[in-house]
């Protein structure tokens, strides 16, 4: 009796170590509900932060699953009286939810059809064997798939291409060296660059766009991301690929037997299938669907319809598609974008921007110039700590009520949010990569500083001298 | 018997698997070698597993099936699989995924000896654990660890025996250091002591350090009994008495030329939860390989 007593005690103690987060989060929660609600704060919104603190400290200590903080979240609004049940679910689906769920599915789909061979031929026909122009063409290729057709859909097809180089060229598994860095964050900081470039990147983009429409702010098409954020993404690559070389220069400066075997070992596989064909096919129209008929039907409906077309030529089956889909952060963006317009509808949003003005004011001479480098800054440092996604879900909203130029704050803190280069948890493309075990934490804050702070610089430049001519 | 053997890389773990093994062998013990892999966060596993499956379909192994391979092969170079299989070589084809989070190399059962390969990746603690309660496992052999906190969440939370490889030197012929009192997990650390001293063939030397003189009698009572059961076995050992705290004594006299044997706390959990325990004090402090008896 005693033994099985202890028994659960000791269970309930190792629950309470690895859960520690989620008591403090009660505990939290549970203090603020009882403090006083400060002045110009109304009670509704008060509630709703005690639910954004909750959520926050549960995403970055991911100590219950995923789809857990997501239901915990919902379950709060309604019962903390946020809003009610019905208003609580049609804030959960929204076009951009619409958006992270197909594009999750377009992932799968596309990477399902084993077009990493034949993009590993076109990559190395273009490079050629020098180390320096493979890293570029790295850099360059996983930005410009990853800006139509999602980062980790890129990572998940170029990781082979650059582990198969790297075997090639004789290193063994487990063996790290300056060149698996450089290959490895070539597709990584690659994809992050990319994913800025048009709204389909990612679907922070897409909350963005509709936190834009649902706040009455301004309705930004494909095409207008593209004109603000394209010549960005154009020219971080070069930089992005020069901090890399000159951080993880590699021994081997030629590549030559690793791209002769790795021709042949491509060559084995013949033509592209029909199957192969069809999907290139259906993803063209996916994107000009977007460019063209986005405006009018929404992003997500597009994705959707992709997702349709993947199924009905039997592309893909149900069965693997739904198994590797992400469906936990479908779940939980749903959510954390309910908890943004929530934010918004209770005037927790504009508390809190005036509060962040107000407290620059005290120190800073004129806050008026830092909203900028707020939402930029903190955006850059969130997106390192949890995700991207959930970062301008929280973020925001609370950006967009701030005065000044909702666009250039919006824009901006949706772009920084790509600066996912410091932390192995920053993105799905930094685990992807981590996971190889051919690189160390280390190296990420060691090119991932200096890239960082260019971004950021950049961002400013072109924030100032190219986004007002578009406006 | 079951032993369970966490190795990380071929690097860190030739020790442990080397004294896993050897320890299994003396209690002709089924061995299990476990790799557990980078915790992938929730966010991106789906992402992974789709990168993952990429790499499996160019004929590259996953994460974490090189070090699986490396100990295989470590198994044949020591006779400890059978020759059929060692003339396969590694079977990594018959990699298969128990659960999300888990993966298992099936080996021809009975002709290796009751080996199995396993692969996990997550938390470490919650991994072990995981594992020695679905396989109930009476040892769980690791390497040490820098960190103070892991010695003791493995103490603490994981049901079997601990045997923390610290610091061991495969080619020096240590002696085993049996630390015993009058608590009842001693008598326990007595019976494994046998096995271990049999694994290693190697002597012992009992050692009880008194603290209270009220039970310096009882100390005197289990060391005799602890010796006289080591020489039923053949075993060569010598008893030493000394005075003083066992957390500064035990780890000073244990060095760094030891295997230190010692029960496991009689305390409870909620006790050692807030204020620690003997062994987990002495473990924090020692610099060689030690077994915690449960």
């Amino acid at each position: 009796m005693s033994n099985l007593t202890n028994q659960l005690i000791s269970n309930i103690l190792f629950w309470l170590s690895r859960k520690k987060w989620l008591v403090i989060a009660f505990f939290i929660s549970v203090s603020l509900f009882y403090v006083e609600t400060p002045e110009g704060l109304t009670s509704d919104a008060h509630r709703t932060l005690i639910i954004v603190v909750t959520a926050l400290i549960l995403i970055v200590s991911e100590s219950i699953p995923l789809p857990a903080i997501a239901m915990l979240i919902l379950i709060m609004e309604v019962v903390l009286g946020v809003d009610t049940a019905d208003g609580v679910a049609s804030s959960f689906m929204s076009d951009a939810v619409f958006f992270i769920m197909g594009s999750l599915m377009l992932a799968v789909a596309i990477v399902h059809q084993g077009l990493d061979k034949r993009l590993a031929l076109s990559i190395i026909n273009v490079t050629g064997n020098k180390t320096w122009r493979i890293a570029f063409g790295f850099v360059f290729f996983s930005a410009l798939m990853s800006s139509f057709i999602g980062e980790h859909t890129v990572a998940a097809m170029m990781l082979p291409v650059a582990l198969a180089l790297l075997r090639y060229s004789g290193k063994k598994p487990h063996q790290t060296s300056n060149l698996s860095s450089l290959l490895l964050f070539s597709i990584a900081y690659g994809c992050a660059l990319g994913s800025i470039g048009t709204p389909s990147g990612g679907g922070r983009n897409a909350i963005m766009i509709g936190y834009f429409s649902e706040f009455n702010i301004a309705r930004i098409s494909y095409w207008d991301w593209i004109k603000y954020a394209y010549p960005m993404m154009l020219i971080e690559v070069p930089i992005a690929s020069s901090i890399l070389w000159l951080t993880f220069k590699p021994k081997k400066k030629i590549l030559d037997s690793a791209v002769r075997k790795l021709k042949v070992s491509v060559a084995k596989d013949g033509k592209l299938s029909s199957n192969q064909v069809l999907s290139i096919v259906i993803f063209i129209f996916v994107f000009f669907s977007w460019i063209f008929f986005s405006p009018s039907i929404g992003l997500g409906i597009v994705a959707l319809m992709g997702v349709f077309f993947y199924l009905s030529f039997r592309l893909i089956d149900w069965q693997d598609l739904t198994r590797r889909t992400n469906w936990g952060v479908v779940i939980l963006f749903g959510s954390v974008i309910s908890l943004g317009i929530q934010m918004n509808e209770t005037g927790a949003a504009k508390w809190l921007a005036d509060s962040i003005l107000n407290s620059l004011s005290n120190s800073i001479v004129d806050p008026s110039n830092l909203r900028w480098f707020f939402s930029v800054i903190v955006s850059g440092i969130m997106t390192n700590l949890l995700s991207n996604a959930a970062t301008v879900a929280i973020l925001g909203p609370i950006v967009l009520e701030m005065g000044g130029d909702p666009i250039i704050l919006g824009m901006s803190t949706s772009i920084a949010s790509a600066f996912a280069y410091l932390t192995i948890v920053a993105s799905p493309t930094c685990m992807i990569i981590y996971s190889t075990g051919l690189i160390s934490s280390k190296d990420y804050i060691k090119a991932g500083w200096k890239l960082f702070i260019i971004s950021i610089t950049l961002l400013l430049l072109i924030s100032i001298f190219y986004w007002p001519i578009l406006s | 018997m079951n032993v369970l053997i966490a190795i990380s890389s071929k690097h860190h773990s030739e020790p442990t698997l080397k004294a896993g093994m050897k320890v299994a062998n003396a209690f002709s013990a089924s061995s299990t070698v476990l790799e557990v892999g980078e915790k992938i966060n929730e966010f991106s596993m789906k992402e992974v597993y789709m990168a993952r499956e990429r790499i499996e379909s160019w004929n590259f192994d996953r994460p974490g099936v090189d070090v699986l391979e490396w100990a295989f092969n470590y198994l044949c170079k020591e006779k400890l699989i059978n020759d059929s299989s060692i003339e396969r070589g590694f079977p990594k084809n018959t990699l298969v995924e128990n659960s999300s989070r888990r993966s298992e190399v099936f080996l021809e059962k009975g002709k290796a000896k009751n080996i199995s390969l396993i692969i996990r990746n997550g938390d470490i603690i919650e991994e072990l654990r995981n594992e020695v309660q679905s396989g109930d496992y009476d040892v769980t052999v690791l390497g040490g660890s820098k960190s103070g906190n892991l010695s003791f969440d493995m103490v603490q939370y994981i049901e079997s025996s601990i045997f923390i490889v610290k610091n061991f030197q495969t080619k020096k012929k240590n002696k085993i250091l049996l630390a015993v009192d009058s608590s009842k997990g001693s008598k326990k650390a007595i019976k494994h002591c046998v096995g271990i001293a049999n694994a290693f063939n190697i002597e012992v030397e009992i050692i009880t350090v008194t603290q209270d003189v009220k039970l310096k009698k009882a100390n005197q009572n289990i060391t005799e009994y602890a010796s006289k059961f080591l020489r039923r076995f053949n075993i060569k050992n010598k008893i030493i008495f000394e005075e003083g705290n066992p957390v500064d004594v035990i780890p000073k006299k244990a060095g760094n030329d030891h295997i230190l044997v010692i029960g496991s706390s009689s305390r409870g959990p909620i006790k050692t939860f807030f204020q620690s325990s003997t062994p987990i004090k002495i473990l924090k402090k020692c610099n060689c390989p030690i077994l915690v008896v449960k």
